[in-house]
């Protein structure tokens, strides 16, 4: 009985939370919502005895994809109050199809039955009854499944890649630092040792500098602030003055590739 | 079969994860100005496929369910990752998120 | 466990794992070539090897290697090669000179195989997303254009949300035999004297999802603005092997898993091929771009080569293997051509741009004829025996009505595949073309060859269909 009203709470809060993920106005309310809905699942895994799962739906979603979503809600500058004028035009359509295949599937549910022979199929069952589920887990998906845990490993560099390859761009005005010449630095390229004479100051011998082109040296050859950046500027601006700036990269005709 | 479903039972499992199947695909439907709430009604639908797995598992007492369950958690947040990264460079070419605008290529 | 089954996987992952090292190591601008070749050697090393490995099942019947996955693992490594090879020659104009590029088309590749050899629903799923995932940013690659963006995005939307759809029809059959082995599935199938709606609906879910990835109507929606969208080569690719292995796939699940149901998914299959048929016959009459014309002849060679799966036998299945052996061909020649119609180093895609090519270019209007010819299906060509087999394999599984749509439809299709020829050859000439690189001739000229001396090879790629079919409904 305990079990059941668990099991309904859960379910209501997670359907309701599903509802406000589709419908809410703020996309940020949406990503919240998305991970109320996740812990509910979670709740419902536990009730069904899948315990790592459970626990991996929390650690996954909640620690990973969901704040992946929120980071790029709040990266994205979105102005969200325009964003809702479309809907009405398509709730009818998609209430409809909605409706229909909600019911459809119930329908289908209703009368669930397994396969009339299944006490002859094979089944993969923990290998004793005491087994934990984790334990149980890991017995197989690392030997049954070895093939397919490797391919998801594949699945993953490639998202990797994908994220990589689509969104990381070299700043022109990133400072970057040229690792290894840093490494080689020694004291005697950019200290320069003064003999101050007590009471005089430095100011005699022409203050506290810093080495000529002690950034130059530094930095990745023509990034930002170096001598080839700096000439590289000049000689843009020379070049700009007379042009039209084009407004943006998007300016490109779609009929080329 | 595992004894918390046996009190249940399969078919209010089978419903919530139909529930939100229809969920998903409705937001789909619904929300063609706002591509990351498109990407969240995807989730709500590997989601309601992941319940399904999971009921399935504990009514047959099969781990297959399971570990299948696992892997598309790995594939679920290997496509949010592209998925987003793939709406950032959208929104860098259009300055903008809504599906609407894909109209450039019609006919 | 006899793990030397997956040796070309492995090898290939390995050596994609590898040419990513390399290319990192190298200095960036200069990586693509190399990582390109060195990609290229790795899909002939894994063909050879897919050729020689033995029959089996391993991994715990995840993984079959039958006579069936080796004849679509080739077909599948060489499409990639070949669209890889067409995109050597542009890189830099596209905007795909990276080395991520070969290493994505190869691992999009490796998922493609691994659906090819699935013997259960994971690896279904699972190498699915692993081919699909790399498809999304390939498409999305060129990132700065916009169309690419959008392609990326649609692509991306749609093909989750059939991904999903599949995932669910495949828990809904998990369900029902509580495993997700083809094997077990079979067997509980074939055990169950009443099947519950909840089957059907799952087996449809499963169909919904690989037909949308296969773009039959009426899951075509986003053909033909990512075909349009994505950079050429892409494309190139998209219409290759992703579609060789979901054509996989569905052939495997079909006849086995489900096969003693055919009746009941049989009238889905044709209503769906006769549509794909027609439609993809109609709609590409007014266009005026080619590569959505493509989009749309590409959306009707699926119909006329899943005719050969509706008839659900033996030698249904050998039509549908030929049909996707010339469609690749002439499909790869095709885009060939596309990718080398460029203008003062800007790529064109109106098929108006292609007048006078017969006398500015005559080589390359003689290849494209070639191309549109076979694909309208006018014998001797390649194309011709493709349809001839597949009509041939539905008359005898009596479905007249659907060889007669295919008919009718090829015939309407004739129209504008004709249209293009008579675009080169007879319209007044606008500016040439540019020369097109020596990979991109190359291609060109082997397809093209390939394509008219057809004739001669058809009986051996036959012979290889046939055992690959008779694997499949031993």
């Amino acid at each position: 009985m305990m079990t059941q009203i668990v099991f309904y709470v859960f379910a209501a809060v997670l359907v309701l939370s599903a509802t406000m993920v589709v419908c809410a106005r703020n996309p940020v309310h949406s990503v919240l919502f998305l991970i109320l809905a996740f812990f509910n699942a979670a709740g419902l895994f536990l009730i069904a005895g899948a315990e790592f799962l459970a626990m991996t739906l929390v650690i996954v979603y909640v620690g990973a994809v969901a704040v992946l979503f929120l980071f790029v809600v709040m990266m994205l500058d979105v102005r969200f109050a325009q964003m809702r004028e479309g809907v009405q035009r398509y709730a009818p359509i998609g209430a409809a199809v909605g409706g229909v295949l909600l019911v459809e599937l119930i329908m289908a549910f209703t009368h669930w039955r397994v396969a009339g022979n299944i006490g002859q199929i094979t089944h993969l069952v923990p290998s004793s009854p005491t087994r934990t589920n984790t334990a149980a887990l890991g017995d197989v998906l690392y030997t049954h499944y070895i093939f397919l845990f490797q391919t998801c490993a594949l699945v993953l560099l490639v998202a990797m890649i994908g994220a990589i390859v689509l969104t990381l761009r070299d700043r022109p005005t990133g400072r970057r630092q040229n690792i290894d010449r840093q490494h080689d630095r020694i004291p005697q390229e950019s200290l320069e040792m003064l003999q101050v004479p007590l009471g005089a100051g430095v100011a005699a011998q022409g203050g506290f500098l810093r080495p000529h082109d002690s950034y130059d040296v530094a930095a990745v050859p023509g990034t930002y602030g170096t001598e080839a950046w700096r000439a590289r500027e000049a000689a843009e601006q020379t070049q700009t003055a007379l042009v039209v700036i084009t407004p943006a990269q998007g300016a490109k005709g779609q009929d080329d590739e | 079969m595992n004894s918390a479903i046996e009190g249940i039972g399969l078919a209010p499992y089978l419903s919530v994860g139909a529930i939100l199947l229809v969920l998903g695909v409705f937001g789909i439907f619904l929300n063609r100005k706002n591509v990351i709430i498109i990407l969240m009604s995807i989730e709500l639908i590997l989601l309601s496929a992941n319940i399904n797995f999971v009921a399935f598992s504990a009514a047959t007492g099969d781990l297959s369910g399971q570990v299948m369950t696992l892997f598309v958690l790995t594939i679920a947040a290997a496509e949010s990752a592209i998925g987003l990264a793939i709406v950032t460079v959208y929104f860098r070419n259009r300055g903008s998120i809504e599906v609407d605008d894909i109209t450039m290529m019609k006919g | 466990m006899n793990w030397t089954l997956a040796l070309p996987e492995i090898v290939l992952a390995l050596s994609g794992l590898a040419i990513l090292l390399a290319g990192v190591m190298q200095k960036r601008g200069q990586a693509f070539f190399s990582c390109a070749m060195m990609t290229l050697l790795a899909f002939v090393v894994t063909g050879v090897l897919v050729v020689i490995s033995p029959d089996g099942t391993g991994y715990s019947h995840v993984f079959i290697n039958d006579g069936f996955a080796r004849f679509m693992k080739v077909l599948s490594l060489t499409g990639a090669a070949l669209s890889l090879v067409l995109s050597v020659g542009y890189a830099r104009e596209m905007e795909i000179d990276k080395f991520e590029f070969p290493v994505l088309i190869l691992f999009s590749t490796l998922g493609a195989m691994i659906m090819a050899s699935s013997g259960n629903l994971m690896t279904l799923f699972v190498g699915l997303e692993l081919s699909s995932l790399s498809i999304y940013i390939l498409c999305a690659f060129a990132r700065d254009r916009v169309g690419a963006a959008e392609a990326g995005l649609k692509y991306f939307v749609l093909g989750s949300l059939a991904s999903g759809i599949l995932l669910y029809g495949i828990s809904l059959a998990y369900g029902f035999a509580g495993t997700l082995e083809y094997a077990g599935l079979q067997q509980a199938v074939r055990g169950s004297a009443v099947l519950p709606a909840g089957l059907m609906v799952g087996i449809v879910f499963v169909l919904v999802g690989l037909c949308f990835k296969l773009s039959m109507v009426p899951f075509h929606m986003w053909t033909p603005d990512v075909y349009q969208g994505a950079p050429t080569s892409v494309t190139a690719y998209m219409a290759g092997a992703p579609k060789i292995a979901a054509f996989a796939v569905l052939l495997r699940v079909m006849a086995g898993p489900f096969g003693s149901m055919t009746p009941q998914w049989q009238l889905l299959i044709e209503v769906v091929s006769a549509l794909s048929m027609v439609f993809g016959s109609l709609a590409a009459i007014p266009q005026g771009n080619i590569k959505r014309l493509m989009a749309y002849s590409s959306i009707g060679h699926m119909g006329y080569a899943m005719i050969g799966m509706a008839a659900g036998t033996a030698e249904g299945t050998r039509g549908t293997l030929v049909y996707l052996v010339t469609y690749l061909f002439m499909n790869v020649g095709a885009f060939a051509g596309i990718v080398a119609m460029r203008r003062n180093g800007r790529a064109v895609t109106r098929i108006s741009d292609l007048a006078g090519l017969g006398r500015t270019d005559p080589g390359m209007a003689l290849a494209m004829a070639i191309f549109m010819f076979s694909m309208a299906g006018a014998p001797p060509l390649a194309g011709f025996f493709g349809k001839l087999m597949v009509f041939y394999a539905a008359i005898n599984a009596h479905l007249y009505a659907l060889a007669a749509i295919g008919i009718v439809s090829s015939v309407i299709g004739a129209y504008y595949y004709i249209r293009i020829v008579k675009v080169m050859f007879f319209d007044t000439a606008v500016p040439a073309l540019d020369r097109s690189p020596v990979s991109v001739s190359f291609v060109s000229v082997g397809m093209g060859l390939v394509t008219v001396f057809f004739v001669v090879g058809l009986g051996p790629v036959a012979t290889a269909a046939q055992a690959a079919a008779s694997a499949l409904f031993r």
